[in-house]
């Protein structure tokens, strides 16, 4: 197995990805991680003509089957109270609440 | 040694649609919406939630790359712009990254170094963020957030590093603003965020082609805050260089307060958004017809009116910067010249009262350019008044405060404010005859059978009389006295 | 006698239709039947609670996450008194069906199979369920699946115990649409509405031996769908006979005015075209498709492995048959690269989960972290940390990394090429100007079949592979559909798998419906899952 995502580089995606990980967790992952890439690297071994355009979307979309554009029409949305009552923490104005952000002050 | 600024512009425009780029939200003026009500499942990123294109965002879009004399992509592709932030609901911001919705433009700027063209390097479309408000309360600091903004159109104007002073940045700021209200897609007010710069800014020995390394100075929101912060950075390089050192690649904000530029903690701590074509969204693709539809439906652009008026009135370039500022004074003015001119006013006098008379009314009113509540035909009318005589100027400047303020014709205010002509007939009769008298030659030639000398003359005695006199009687008056003549042998 | 509960979709439409049975007794007696078969509910276990203890405490299926019982005689009601009052209560009307828990339905907890959502309630229903709702079939609940569609076995779920293979109890339904593949194997409703990714719902219906139709991309409206790879996923059913999966898709497909990416071609008469029988359609077999081709990484050397003699001998049964009826069988058909297609997965699917999983981050919806926090950075890491389970987690890094700017050319912008190859494959064989102008692909859909419980799972490379054979249809975006031929030696169920052109989706259903008519006297066909009784 190869060694490609090192702790360090694993710890930059860890911190990348917002995650706090047990050590038995990093260790899978890391594991795992390398394992992946290993068959992953298999691609390499397949030729690629020059000039093969990148495959991004589901399927090609030619005219006949595009869906149109939505048209600019705006209405309320019925369920705001349900949506916002999904939110783990709100104030009785109606903002979401969210712990400080690390941010410069401007003094 | 001599040191050349190099100047490139981020400009974030808001696409002032009624709902929102991907969703059916209403677009609402932030200042005064209630937080989180213009919120749906889709701007608040709920799983499962899909985006879909809002055509009228692609067309303001399109006006704007027309006008800026981009090359359109038939094609182009949205990517996703991951990072986390509490404002960015998905947590990635569809974006237009590898293949924008056009590129290669210009827009052109007049300074004092005359007219040219600032290269655009691309145009593109994307999404707003919501809003957030940092609070310390009773010893805690925490933040709200408010999605009402997310997910409101937004065009990404960038242009090349081709400004190399101030007065260029201005001019490209103030013009891009300009254009982007002439096309209906944004209302420039500047205090409610709607356009935002960011500015690159890199130092070089004069002469030399080579790039200085730059710096980037974020969310500028008012040309006061571009203008200064752009003049305090180029200074700071040249100090830098100056003193032997190195200018250091950062992203900058400006300090209100202090004046300055600080360096800013970024979002994330490396700045690797992990572009990818965003898979929701099929490419966009604009045909030719599509194209076509919105070529035609442009207004004249700034600078073409700038040049076009310039010449068919013989303005200045100052008046033609004036009259072309905003279009709907450009339209005014030229309303105002038709209907004038028609009644042989000289285009002069239109321009002399719409940006003397006028602007100063709209400022003491602290109305906008484009909220004149006098009616071009009122104005053009009351230029007639004033060029046949039958006003004088002074009263033509009281008429016109009325017609600001009250409304109203200009006739009808000449009555109310008793600035009517006068009408005595012994007055008028004095007036004709040392008109006649002045004028012989022209009696000769109305004797002769050249009758529209009539109205020649009658000019002239109302120009005699300031204006107050009455043209009905006056007409009569001077009938009579030539009819008198005729008799006479 | 038959059962109300083993009734086909098509049969209960007809019946409640003709007003021969009421909605609400098909309903009652469905809720019933899962009673005596699903056991314990999948659930947010305690920390040290053990799955396994769980399972043995309270045996069964365990298809379910959250059973709607009330919401779902409720809408059986709604059927009836449409009938009652002269309406048409829809083509649908009357017929159970289960969601997997990765769509969203108003009012009920979605949850994607994970603990960071296992709070949401959704303001508004996936597109295909609200149109399987409208055509008057009746929502029993949501099931049980991997954690966010992340795995081939179930096992990844964290709500456990989760769902177990109905014909051994000891074995995984597959994955990702496992509580869907084991529901409609255990006759707990007649269809479920599963998403396939790289093979969700064609690997665990050929595991639990139903149909499994994975629709052309852009045929089914993804609103509501919980994504995971969005280039990839597509929501299809899965049903016990061909007509029923022709029924369903019939109602789910079309555009979608929240769905950029549904097309707006227009949906055939699946039903119809079934009885078109297939004399004179030319089907094709690979040998690309009989076995696993990967790289040891141990030598950098090719190495193959064939899939397992009985699931060979049953593909080749089915062409057997469909030659019998006359059809064309083509062999020898070149897909070479079916071997990139599970590293190019590898690849692109994280990248598009890494950032799809974003929005998980304890501010607007589900779970966050109950622990005091600093700042921002650390509610989201606890966040995160704590909501996601292994999978997600290793997807997400996964994801950080192949598209990290400076290694995306290498990883993700290759990917995406070889995909590109992997579409040319199918445009080859199904040109209608080439050397083979197939109709369609028959292959087997699984190297193995349902493997016990714990076996693979933890190695993510190996249950990975499992979608080797499936997955290209996801790369190329084709329709593909799995279906039962038989079981092996163990009484485990055998599979045969279909691919079609894209949007040919009628092709697929007529070659299933015709096997299905053509073996319907055998002996297997007659079999059930022993816990169903």
């Amino acid at each position: 197995m190869s060694e490609e995502i090192t702790p360090e580089l694993f710890a930059r995606l860890v911190e990348l990805a917002a995650l706090e990980l047990t050590p038995e967790e990093a260790e899978y992952l890391r594991r795992e991680l390398n394992r992946q890439l290993d068959a992953i690297h298999q691609l390499e071994a397949t030729p690629i003509p020059e000039g093969t355009p990148i495959t991004s979307h589901g399927v090609p979309y030619p005219r006949e089957r595009r869906a149109p554009l939505r048209d600019d029409r705006w209405q309320p949305y019925p369920n705001r109270d349900a949506l916002l009552a999904q939110a783990p923490e709100t104030d009785p104005e109606g903002y979401v609440v969210v712990p400080d952000i690390p941010h410069e002050t401007l003094e | 040694m001599d040191y050349e600024p190099v100047i490139g512009l981020e400009v974030h425009a808001e696409l002032q649609t009624r709902s929102k780029m991907f969703c059916a939200c209403p677009v609402v003026d932030l200042t005064t919406a209630e937080p989180n009500t213009a919120v749906c499942e889709v701007c608040a990123a709920m799983p499962g939630t899909l985006p879909v294109i809002n055509e009228r965002a692609v067309d303001y879009a399109l006006r704007v790359a027309l006008a800026l004399e981009c090359q359109i992509r038939p094609v182009s592709v949205f990517a996703r712009k991951n990072y986390f932030y509490p404002d960015l609901p998905k947590g990635y911001q569809i974006s237009q990254y590898e293949l924008p919705l056009a590129q290669h433009g210009r827009l052109w700027i007049r300074t004092s170094q005359g007219e040219r063209a600032v290269r655009v390097r691309r145009v593109h479309l994307e999404e707003d963020t919501g809003k957030l408000t940092h609070v310390q309360k009773d010893g805690q600091a925490y933040s709200l957030v408010d999605l009402n903004r997310a997910g409101v159109p937004l065009l990404e104007i960038v242009s090349e590093p081709d400004m190399h002073s101030v007065e260029e940045v201005r001019a490209y700021a103030t013009g891009l603003r300009q254009l982007l209200r002439y096309l209906g897609v944004n209302s420039g007010d500047m205090e409610k965020g709607v356009i935002r710069f960011e500015a690159n800014v890199s130092v070089r020995p004069k002469g030399s082609d080579r790039l200085g390394t730059r710096v980037e100075i974020k969310n500028l929101n008012s040309f006061r805050a571009l203008e200064e912060s752009v003049a305090y950075e180029i200074q700071r390089q040249i100090a830098v260089l100056e003193a032997g050192g190195q200018v250091e690649q950062q992203t900058l904000g400006w300090d209100e307060a202090r004046r300055r530029t600080v360096p800013q903690r970024s979002k994330e701590e490396a700045h690797d958004y992990r572009y990818f074509p965003e898979p929701d969204l099929p490419p966009l693709q604009v045909d030719e017809d599509w194209l076509a539809r919105v070529r035609a439906e442009l207004p004249e652009l700034p600078h073409a009116r700038y040049r076009r008026m310039r010449a068919q009135y013989g303005l200045s370039d100052y008046e033609a910067d004036l009259l072309t500022a905003e279009k709907a004074v450009a339209d005014y003015f030229e309303a105002v010249a038709a209907r004038a001119q028609a009644q042989g006013v000289p285009v002069k006098t239109v321009v002399n009262w719409v940006t003397g008379e006028l602007f100063a009314l709209l400022n003491r009113h602290g109305r906008a350019a484009d909220d004149i509540p006098v009616p071009a035909e009122h104005l053009a009318d009351l230029l007639a008044l004033l060029h046949k005589g039958a006003l004088n100027k002074q009263a033509a400047q009281k008429v016109l405060a009325a017609m600001f303020t009250q409304g109203g014709t200009p006739e009808a205010l000449m009555d109310a404010l008793g600035l009517r002509q006068v009408s005595d007939a012994g007055q008028i009769q004095a007036w004709v005859d040392e008109v006649l008298a002045a004028h012989p030659a022209e009696v000769q030639k109305y004797l002769a059978g050249k009758e529209s000398v009539l109205n020649w003359l009658f000019g002239q005695v109302m120009r005699r009389a300031r204006g107050r006199a009455n043209p009905q009687v006056v007409r009569q008056a001077l009938k009579d006295a030539l009819e008198r003549r005729r008799a006479e042998p | 006698m038959t059962e109300l509960w083993q009734l086909s979709a098509l049969d209960i439409a007809r019946l409640v239709r003709r007003g021969e049975v009421s909605a609400r007794e098909v309903t009652q007696a469905v809720l019933d039947h899962i009673a005596r078969v699903d056991g314990a509910p999948g659930r947010l276990l305690e920390p040290g609670q053990d799955p396994a203890a769980v399972h043995a405490a309270e045996p069964g299926v365990h298809a379910f996450i959250t059973l709607t019982a009330d919401r779902a005689l409720a809408q059986a009601d709604a059927v009836d008194a449409a009938l009652a009052r002269g309406e048409d209560p829809g083509p649908l009307a009357g017929v159970p069906f289960t969601v997997k828990d990765i769509f969203t339905v108003e009012g009920t907890p979605s949850t994607a199979g994970s603990r960071i959502l296992a709070n949401f309630v959704a303001p508004y229903t996936a597109t295909a369920v609200a149109r399987l709702e409208q055509a008057g079939a009746v929502m029993l609940g949501k099931v049980n699946l991997d954690e966010f569609t992340f795995g081939s076995s179930n096992e990844s779920s964290a709500f456990q115990p989760s769902p177990r293979n109905p014909w051994d109890l000891n074995r995984v339904p597959g994955g990702s649409s496992g509580g869907s593949a084991a529901a409609v194997a255990a006759y707990e409703g007649a269809l479920s509405v599963g998403t396939d990714t790289a093979g969700s719902i064609r690997q665990p219906a050929a595991f639990c031996g139903v149909v499994g139709l994975k629709p052309t991309y852009g045929r089914v409206s993804r609103y509501g769908l919980i994504a995971f790879a969005s280039s990839m996923d597509t929501p299809g059913p899965l049903t016990r006979t061909a007509a029923d999966a022709a029924l369903a898709l019939q109602i789910m497909a079309g555009a979608d005015p929240h769905d950029a990416t549904a097309v707006t071609l227009p949906v055939p008469d699946y039903l119809a075209e079934l009885e078109k029988g297939v004399r004179g359609l030319r089907i094709g077999l690979s040998p690309d498709y009989f076995r696993i081709t990967r790289v040891d990484p141990a030598t950098g050397e090719w190495h193959t492995e064939e899939v397992r003699p009985e699931i060979r001998a049953a593909v080749e049964a089915v062409a057997q048959a469909l030659a019998d009826l006359g059809a064309e069988i083509v062999p020898d058909v070149p897909m070479p690269h079916t071997r990139d297609a599970i590293p190019a997965y590898f690849v692109i699917s994280r990248v598009e989960a890494a950032s799809n999983l974003h929005r998980y981050d304890g501010v607007k919806y589900g779970y966050r972290t109950p622990d005091p926090v600093a700042d921002l950075r650390e509610m989201y890491r606890k966040t995160r940390g704590q909501g996601f389970g292994l999978q997600p987690k290793l997807r997400i890094l996964m994801g950080m990394y192949v598209s990290a700017a400076q290694y995306s050319e290498r990883y993700y912008e290759r990917a995406l090429r070889v995909r590109t190859l992997i579409r040319r494959d199918f445009e080859a064989i199904f040109d209608p100007q080439g050397p083979y102008r197939l109709d369609a692909l028959l292959a087997p859909p699984t190297p193995t079949p349902a493997f016990p419980v714990g076996a693979v799972y933890g190695d993510s490379v190996l249950m990975q592979y499992a979608d080797q054979l499936t997955v290209a249809a996801n790369h190329a975006g084709v329709p593909a559909i799995a279906i039962p031929a038989g079981f092996d030696g163990q009484g485990l169920p055998l599979a045969a798998q279909f691919f079609a052109p894209e949007f040919r989706e009628d092709i697929l259903l007529r070659l299933a419906h015709a096997f299905e008519q053509a073996t319907a006297d055998a002996a297997w066909r007659a079999r059930r899952p022993g816990i169903v009784g």
